[in-house]
């Protein structure tokens, strides 16, 4: 089901559906411009005493990866039904497994597709119509906690929001079924404080790119900015109790000198799960030993992806996947 | 069935069409440019789904990089940091292939999405269409070699009807010197054409012209192959045997008495004949040897009126001291000198409509040539030649010319090659097809330069001899140096390693950068083959030929060093009578001339009597019986003096 599909089947059941043209963009695009407020939370330190400090990641590059996790969204306004847009959103995952140095796919991937309509608005018959049309995989966008809930605006950021939920759940149904069969290290593209089964295992590291929020505040702060490459700043607790997330280790590390550039300029968040009681004295030296792993993934470069800074290649390579069999 | 090889893609920019398709691999698959491919399309056409198969012309390979100074980067510029990198690129393998058949043939469409196999042998003839000439019954499939890719090994055909005649015919070679390629190419060729040359198509039979070193002198001869080429004569279903019939023709050198051949050893000269052409012969290729400045129209004339009134006729004339009859050389020049010395005394300028300066000339040039070709021309007449009207099925003649000055060499290209035509026209050479064999075809037919008898001659058989049987195989090194009309009615085309210049030139125009690639490094053994049931070339390996390297058998069979006339002599009289002594010889020819004997072997050589020693002896007078010198008379005692004689003292 994509969106030509849908257009031309919703002109057949909705006359009255006025298609949208070849050349609209993603909401995907849209979102960007409309993205979370940037945030400080100030996080508790869990490596050694006192303040959040840069620590030097002694030791050379060890690839120990085996395999990569990411996960791809792609919505886009199929129709406007009496000016209520009608999403077509498809969210994908996949596991690239590393073998020989060449990445092969793990398991098959997770492509799913789904329609988003507010159900308040569209109306019974349409709604019934975009269900069948849908073959159940029809999401309901209807907000009735906002007063401008008709607006289109919102009607869209309610649909990229589900098709960035179903893109979320499909990475987390690959990565428990990882953590269910395999022993060996998965590297997700993003954190791991989602799914309890992957927080808590010892084979996933995630590695978050995006720094919207920023677990520093004050002279914390300053030196989670001021990493120089090949520095990491101390273990430190995420906790978010209001999202219903398990507690994860986390740090921030420095992938490439950011000398004469942005501050965020190859800063990546890494998590790991939370170490036990009995764990909790090494934890630096586990993070240690997990950012060389990751620092041995900085190279090939992920060029010419804008950014390939932050972005390993395994995980380039998985977004290069999905983009070919999910569009 | 084979696993799936490739899938086919196109894009815009990128589209397949009816004749070309673009397909990817995974890294590690055999595919090279050469391969032969099959694509099973996905979507029946008119219920039946397509097959396409193609030749891999092109290879593509690349990454995700979107720009080479990214790779620098990501090496931080340093080319042996291999072990910063723990995981390779995304990488490519895209080829293009060019259509060689559909099935079914009709719509004529563009090359379906569809799944890519390596071709296997079944693949390979329906690709190459050669299940229209090898069925059962009707099989004229001559194996031109091996397709070998990707663990498939298919016997290559060529149709003989194509090849030999009479839908198409000739074949020429192209290839650098030096590699042994197109004179071995041609020898496997023609071991392959006498086993598989279809019985109901006739006899045929090979005159080759060995115009350089001993390359064809010691076809007869076993040579060294080893197990892979075993294995290709096995797959092409031929005996790795040399040639069970061969006969050799070779001129004398300029002494006239031994054989103008690198193959001059004794233990050879069993199937050996010498060359040897009177007057008769020579004078109807006159215009071989004499260019055009040489012969005008009144030469020409003269020319003509000596054929046809002087030669091998009792000529008389009021003018001439004595009537002549003249057969060689030297009654020629008997009879020019009396014609000169009767205008002289008639002290007259013409003598027939022909001036004396005209007579001289053709004299002077006619006279030259005997001396010119000397060892192939004998000034008495006698002739040894090819048999022409018994030639025999599945042999091969070798004419040895490599020793040759060029004129001779014209000539005798000339001579056989006419007769080879007036045989054929009139279905009385003995076969019915005859390949007949050029190497260094640029200097015979050039693609510019003067128009000579041979080239023209060259040309009438390129273009009319697939009617008659004359099947020309000619070789170069380059091709783009040989006239266009020669090579382009060659049927069938062979490439071995070519030159990086020569594949500049325009004719290789249509072939594909990787295709060129591919030729310019071609290994010993591979050849690339053009022929009409072929739309692409196609990429193949022959075995080397099963008969003894020219360098090996002159290693082998050493020339014979020069001897004496009786040596000589001796030697070619016993390859007919191995009785024959030195003693006997010299006894029989105590007291001839040196021509005489001479004249009486070739005269032996030529009618190959049962009884050698009686005919060759026939052609001496018997020498003197030797006489026991009996006891001179003795003179008659003086009478005595009378006593009354006043005298006697």
């Amino acid at each position: 089901m994509d969106v030509r599909t849908v257009r031309r089947q919703l002109a057949a059941l909705l006359p009255e559906a006025r298609p949208t043209g070849e050349g609209e963009g993603t909401l995907e695009l849209l979102a960007a411009s409309s993205v979370d407020a940037p945030r400080l939370i100030s996080a508790t330190v869990l490596e050694g005493s006192g303040p959040l400090k840069a620590r030097r990641v002694f030791g050379g590059p060890e690839p120990a990866f085996r395999a990569f996790l990411d996960g791809t969204q792609r919505s886009q306004v199929a129709a406007h039904l009496h000016g209520i847009p009608i999403v077509v959103g498809t969210a994908a995952a996949v596991i690239r497994d590393r073998r020989n140095r060449r990445m092969h796919t793990w398991s098959p991937p997770l492509v799913e597709t789904r329609l988003y309509a507010p159900r308040d608005l569209v109306g019974a018959r349409a709604w019934e119509s975009l269900s069948a049309l849908s073959r159940g995989q029809l999401v309901d966008t209807t907000d009735r906690e906002h007063e401008a809930g008709a607006h289109p605006f919102t009607l869209k950021d309610a649909a990229y929001h589900g098709v960035q939920a179903h893109r979320e759940d499909l990475e987390r149904r690959l990565a428990e079924r990882w953590c269910t069969v395999e022993n060996d290290r998965l590297f997700i593209d993003g954190g791991i404080s989602g799914s309890e089964a992957v927080a808590v295992s010892s084979c996933t590291v995630g590695v978050v790119k995006s720094h919207r929020t920023l677990y520093a505040e004050g002279p914390a702060l300053a030196v989670v900015l001021g990493l120089g490459h090949r520095e990491r700043s101390s273990v430190f607790v995420i906790n978010e109790k209001a999202s219903r997330r398990t507690k994860v280790a986390s740090w921030y590390l420095r992938l490439r000198d950011p000398s004469g550039r942005d501050p965020m300029w190859g800063l990546v968040r890494v998590e790991i799960a939370h170490p036990g009681p009995e764990e909790k004295h090494a934890i630096g030296d586990r993070a240690d030993e997990v950012s060389r792993w990751i620092l041995a993934e900085a190279s090939p470069l992920s060029l010419p992806d804008a950014r390939w800074d932050k972005m390993v290649y395994g995980i380039r390579d998985c977004e290069e996947f999905l983009r070919a069999v999910a569009g | 069935m084979s696993s799936i090889l490739g899938r086919v893609v196109a894009t815009e920019r990128r589209p397949n069409t009816p004749h070309e398709f673009h397909f990817w691999t995974a890294l590690d698959s055999p595919v090279g440019i050469g391969t032969i491919v099959r694509v099973d399309g996905r979507d029946a056409v008119n219920g039946v789904l397509p097959h396409v198969y193609g030749i891999v012309t092109e290879g593509f390979s690349w990454t995700d990089l979107a720009s080479p100074l990214h790779d620098v980067m990501g090496f931080d510029g340093l080319p042996d940091a291999e072990s910063l990198h723990h995981t390779n690129r995304a990488e490519i393998r895209l080829y293009t292939a060019a259509v060689l058949r559909h099935v079914p043939e009709e719509p004529l469409q563009p090359v379906p999405m569809g799944t890519v196999f390596l071709a296997d042998e079944s693949d390979v003839e329906v690709a190459l269409r050669m299940d229209g000439y090898l069925k059962p019954g009707a099989r004229t499939g001559i194996p031109i070699g091996v397709y070998r890719a990707g663990g498939t090994d298919a016997p290559i055909y060529l149709d003989a009807d194509f090849l030999i005649g009479p839908e198409a015919a000739h074949l020429n070679i192209s290839g650098v010197s030096g590699l042994a390629t197109k004179t071995s190419a041609v020898e496997w060729l023609l071991q392959s054409i006498f086993t598989h040359f279809p019985a109901q198509k006739g006899s045929v039979a090979a005159v080759c012209f060995n115009v350089k070193g001993p390359d064809l002198c010691y076809l007869d001869q076993p040579g060294d192959i080893d197990e892979a080429d075993r294995g290709l004569y096995e797959k092409c279903g031929v005996t790795p045997d040399p040639f069970g019939n061969v006969q050799y023709f070779a001129p004398y050198k300029s002494d006239g008495v031994s054989l103008n051949t690198l193959r001059s050893n004794e233990a050879l000269l069993d199937n050996v004949t010498s060359l040897t052409w009177g007057l008769r012969e020579v004078l109807q290729y006159a215009e071989v040897l004499l260019n055009k400045d040489d012969v005008d129209a009144k030469a020409d004339a003269l020319i003509d009126f000596i054929k046809e009134n002087v030669l091998d006729k009792k000529f008389v004339d009021p003018m001439l001291e004595r009537p002549h009859s003249v057969t060689s050389f030297a009654d020629l020049d008997a009879w020019f000198r009396d014609v000169l010395r009767g205008l002289e005394k008639k002290d007259d300028q013409s003598w027939r409509t022909h001036h004396v300066a005209t007579i001289r000339k053709v004299r002077n040039r006619l006279s030259n040539i005997s001396l010119r070709c000397k060892g192939l021309v004998a000034d008495d007449g006698a002739t040894s030649d090819l048999p022409f009207g018994s030639f025999q099925d599945r042999t091969v003649y070798v004419i040895d010319v490599a020793g040759l000055e060029e004129d001779a060499q014209d000539l005798i290209f000339a001579r056989v090659v006419t007769k080879l035509r007036e045989h054929l026209e009139k279905r009385d050479l003995g076969v019915q097809h005859v390949v007949v064999f050029v190497d260094e075809l640029n200097k015979y037919a050039p693609g510019d330069g003067p128009e000579t008898y041979v080239r023209k001659m060259l040309l009438d058989i390129a273009e009319r001899g697939r009617y008659l049987g004359l099947v020309l195989f000619s070789a170069q090194q380059f091709r783009s140096q040989v006239h266009r009309r020669v090579v382009g009615n060659s049927g069938t085309a062979l490439y071995g390693r070519m030159d990086g210049d020569e594949l500049a030139t325009p004719g290789y125009a249509v072939l594909s950068p990787a295709i060129k690639t591919k030729l310019a490094t071609l290994e010993k053994g591979q050849l690339m083959v053009r022929h009409p049931h072929f739309t692409q070339p196609i990429f193949v390996r022959f075995p080397r030929p099963a008969v003894m390297r020219g360098r090996d058998g002159v290693s082998r069979y050493p020339a014979a060093q020069s001897v004496s006339l009786h040596a000589a002599v001796l030697r070619t009289l016993r390859v007919l009578d191995p009785s024959l002594t030195l003693g006997w010889l010299q006894d029989v020819t105590q007291l001839a001339t040196d021509d005489e004997i001479l004249r009486a072997r070739n005269d032996v050589v030529r009618t190959r009597p049962t009884d050698v020693r009686k005919a060759f002896a026939a052609h001496f007078r018997a020498a003197v019986v030797p006489r026991t010198a009996s006891r001179p008379h003795a003179p008659a005692p003086l009478p005595a003096v009378p006593s009354d004689d006043p005298y006697g003292f």
